[in-house]
């Protein structure tokens, strides 16, 4: 049983919305149909009985006709004593006795069946008797056949009046039968309609009931879809029910929701990258109009000191004086290269240049204390960097490292490659640092307190934090010291390289 | 709610069911009253009544019945339901023509009825006469009264009646025995012979009461009600005591008494123990009934029949009980019933 339920449930399941409203439709027609024939079977049943019920009185008036018949044809025998006439009688004899033989001959307690019995010994008396009058006219014993004619005729009318009587009987008892039928068949009529509508309702509520599992997934889809033409997204997913079109609708609709839902999420994302990237180019831009503020605190009207600086070299060169026409030259460079890049972006080698200018003019100033070497690789020249990061390196690396040191100062730049970063490395022989010191640098929590008055201003935060910028967290400003006197190493990653690595390993 | 659905078409489908089942039990049901099944005997007895005193008649045919039934015999109260009325002898000479298995019949001394008996048995049907006999037949057995013993239980209560009401009573008293004119057998004067003995032996050869019959025709329908009645219009001769000796008789005396109101005047004898006599006796309307026992009457003579069928023999005379209700007697039996 358990079997084959699941399998059906599995079978309604598949069924398309068609199938499955033409099966319901069937299975209650059939319903009503098989109920309907059935009862129409017994009803006729009991029709047949209604129509049988007045055989018996037909039967009886067929013995009595048959009667007649050999009586009168005995009559004309012993008239005429025709040979036609004794061929009558035989065959009416002959037709009496097999009427005879649906007669009951046993003893029973019922009154009619009775009556038939003694009208058999009384029809077996009355054809003995005919025989003998016919014999006895055969043999012209007038007197005899006289004697038993007579006894025959009393014995003939008598024989009437017991079928005339079985036959009142019997209308009266099938009269009663056909009223007990007929009201029984009114009745099973009663009985019929009433089961009628019990089918009937039984079905409708078996149609309403089965409806409603079809469009109950209908009902749910519709109230998804109107939670959802509300804003509401966030509904589960409506369970399929079944196989049909409404399932089939369902799962596109749950799929749809679904896709609806992660659009809508990579919307979100999209937007608020953007945002981001928005931000920091927002947050850059102020940085490095921070840092051109500072720097232009520190030197005003660059334009004008730019020109006036390039007219102290052109002088100096009709002057012949080289040297300071070069480093006028250099100064110049110097501050246009701040006038020239309003963007906060620039090639490493034009920083490179920069801190070039920078390395002269401070050669200039102090007598060339300081010895500064490059080690470059040319390929990495045109990779995009935020401008002024390294001349301010460079400036702290010369302030805080090798100004005031006894023995003779070196500043190194090296820019190279490791697998897929570049590296930018700037190091110094000068005073070291403590490794507290350089936490707190790299925290940004330093306070460039002994900022020199001839700095450009431009602090380690403000470079560290442009590049996190620039490089969206993915650059790595590092320090490297072995304590004091030992010099200092500023190590920048970048990417950019073919492979990932770190530039310290 | 899936098994709540399941569970509904379920009890759906039960109701439905035990409907058709219902509606199918019921038409078999139908179908079936209209093929009662009989029970079968081996054997067909005929009783032939006479048209009177049918509650007497019936009360002997059902206790022959029960009797026949539970010797695997069915009495059959032969002429019953036909359409014409057949008399006595004719009805015999059709139980004959139909072969029955054995008759029981109220006989008398008629010469055409001893012939018919005779004819009967001649023909291997065993008959027996009950109440009333025919001496000169063949017939095998009678079962009934002893009739003499019956005259002297009515000239007893005559005596009784004599002595208890006396006073009121002309002398000589005069004592009418109602007679059956179509009854050719001594049985009545057997009776009428008793009651007379029974007189004289008390009373002394030259009593001063005078018995007297009066035949009462009943040869045609309703004839015997008619002389009872034209008795109580003839005051002249209207009698002290009225003898009954059968239960129409008995019924007509009674309600011509009460009819005429003569209740008191004319004093009755009754016969029989149906309920109105009963009644009559009880309320002292009638002096005493003798009441044959009915019941032993039908037994008796399917007894007879089916030892006659079984053994060859039997008595040629069996005796039925007769008792007397006086009115103490009937009150306790109207109370019972």
């Amino acid at each position: 049983m358990q079997p084959i339920k699941s399998v059906m449930k599995k079978r309604w399941k598949y069924l398309t919305l068609r199938q499955k409203l033409t099966a319901l439709f069937v299975l209650t027609a059939v319903i009503i149909v098989s109920v309907n024939l059935y009862m129409f079977a017994i009803t006729n049943e009991m029709a047949g009985q209604v129509e049988a019920v007045y055989i018996s009185n037909v039967s009886l008036n067929e013995l009595s006709g048959a009667l007649d018949q050999v009586q009168r044809s005995m009559e004309e025998y012993l008239n005429t004593k025709s040979s036609d006439a004794m061929e009558d009688y035989y065959r009416s004899e002959q037709a009496y006795r097999s009427l005879m033989e649906s007669l009951n001959t046993q003893v029973t307690d019922n009154g009619m069946l009775l009556t038939e019995k003694n009208i058999f010994g009384l029809s077996e008396s009355y054809l003995r008797l005919a025989a003998e009058a016919i014999r006895a006219k055969r043999g012209r014993n007038v007197e005899k056949y006289g004697k038993f004619y007579e006894d025959a005729n009393t014995l003939y009318e008598e024989i009437h009046t017991f079928i005339y009587s079985l036959n009142n009987e019997q209308f009266k008892d099938n009269s009663r039968n056909y009223q007990i039928l007929m009201s029984s068949l009114r009745y099973m009529e009663m009985l019929s309609i009433g089961i009628l509508l019990l089918v009937l309702l039984g079905n409708i509520s078996l149609i309403a009931i089965s409806t409603k599992t079809v469009t109950r997934p209908l009902r749910k889809l519709a109230e998804a879809a109107d939670e959802i033409a509300n804003g509401n997204f966030e509904i589960g997913q409506i369970p399929v029910q079944s196989m049909d079109e409404v399932g089939i609708v369902t799962g596109a609709f749950n799929q749809m929701v679904e896709s609806i839902r992660n659009y809508i999420e990579q919307f979100r994302l999209t937007m608020e990258r953007e945002n981001q990237l928005k931000e920091r180019e927002l947050m850059m831009q102020s940085h490095l109009k921070d840092a051109q503020l500072k720097y232009l605190q520190a030197q005003i009207h660059p334009h004008f000191l730019f020109n006036t600086l390039n007219a102290g070299a052109q002088l100096a060169m009709m002057e012949d004086a080289g040297r300071t026409g070069r480093f006028l030259q250099n100064v110049a460079e110097f501050f246009r290269y701040n006038v020239r890049k309003n963007d906060q972006d620039a090639t490493l080698e034009e920083e490179i240049r920069l801190v070039d200018n920078y390395v002269y003019i401070l050669n200039v100033r102090f007598s060339g204390e300081i010895l500064f070497s490059k080690e470059i690789d040319e390929a990495l020249l045109d990779t995009r960097v935020p401008s002024m990061i390294l001349q301010p390196l460079v400036e702290n690396s010369f302030n805080y490292g090798i100004r005031n040191i006894g023995r003779e100062g070196r500043i190194e730049l090296s820019v190279y490659r490791k697998r897929r970063n570049i590296c930018i490395s700037i190091w110094d022989n000068g005073a070291g640092m403590e490794r507290e010191r350089i936490e707190q640098v790299l925290a940004g929590e330093a306070q460039e307190a002994g900022m020199q008055s001839d700095s450009n201003g431009v602090g380690m935060k403000n470079v560290i934090k442009r590049l996190r910028l620039y490089f969206h967290e993915q650059a790595k400003l590092e320090i490297f010291s072995e304590g004091r006197d030992r010099g200092t190493e500023v190590l920048i990653t970048i990417p950019g390289g073919e492979e990932d690595a770190p530039c310290t390993e | 709610m899936r098994r709540k659905r399941g569970g509904m078409l379920l009890v759906f489908l039960a109701v439905l069911l035990s409907c058709l089942f219902f509606f199918w039990q019921k038409s078999t049901e139908i179908i079936k009253e209209d093929e009662r099944i009989y029970e079968t005997y081996s054997r067909h007895y005929v009783m032939i009544t006479g048209r009177d005193e049918s509650d007497f008649w019936d009360r002997v045919y059902e206790s022959a019945l029960a009797e026949g039934k539970e010797r695997g015999v069915y009495v059959e109260r032969f002429g019953e339901n036909l359409a014409v009325e057949y008399d006595r002898n004719e009805l015999l000479e059709l139980a004959i023509q139909a072969s029955v298995d054995g008759i029981i019949v109220p006989g008398d001394e008629d010469d055409k009825t001893v012939a018919l008996l005779d004819e009967a048995v001649k023909n291997g049907i065993p008959v027996v006469t009950v109440l009333r006999d025919s001496t000169g037949s063949l017939r095998q057995c009678f079962v009934g009264d002893n009739s003499y013993n019956l005259g002297q239980e009515y000239g007893r209560q005559i005596l009784e009646l004599l002595s208890e009401k006396k006073e009121e009573m002309e002398s000589p008293v005069k004592i009418l025995v109602l007679m059956e004119e179509s009854r050719m057998d001594t049985s009545q004067n057997l009776i009428l012979f008793g009651i007379r003995e029974t007189l004289e032996r008390e009373l002394g050869e030259n009593h001063s009461t005078t018995v007297e019959t009066a035949l009462v025709d009943n040869t045609r329908s309703f004839s015997s009600e008619e002389s009872i009645r034209d008795i109580f219009l003839n005051l002249e001769e209207l009698p002290d005591v009225l003898v009954c000796l059968n239960a129409v008789h008995t019924r007509c005396a009674y309600q011509a008494a009460v009819d005429y109101n003569k209740v008191g005047t004319v004093q009755m004898l009754g016969y029989y123990d149906s309920e109105t006599i009963l009644d009559a006796v009880a309320k002292n309307i009638i002096y005493s009934t003798i009441a044959l026992d009915a019941g032993q009457m039908g037994r008796l003579c399917v007894q007879a029949l089916d030892e006659y069928t079984q053994t060859g023999y039997t008595n040629s005379y069996m005796a039925v009980d007769t008792k007397l209700i006086t009115a103490k007697e009937a009150k306790r039996l109207v109370d019972r019933k």
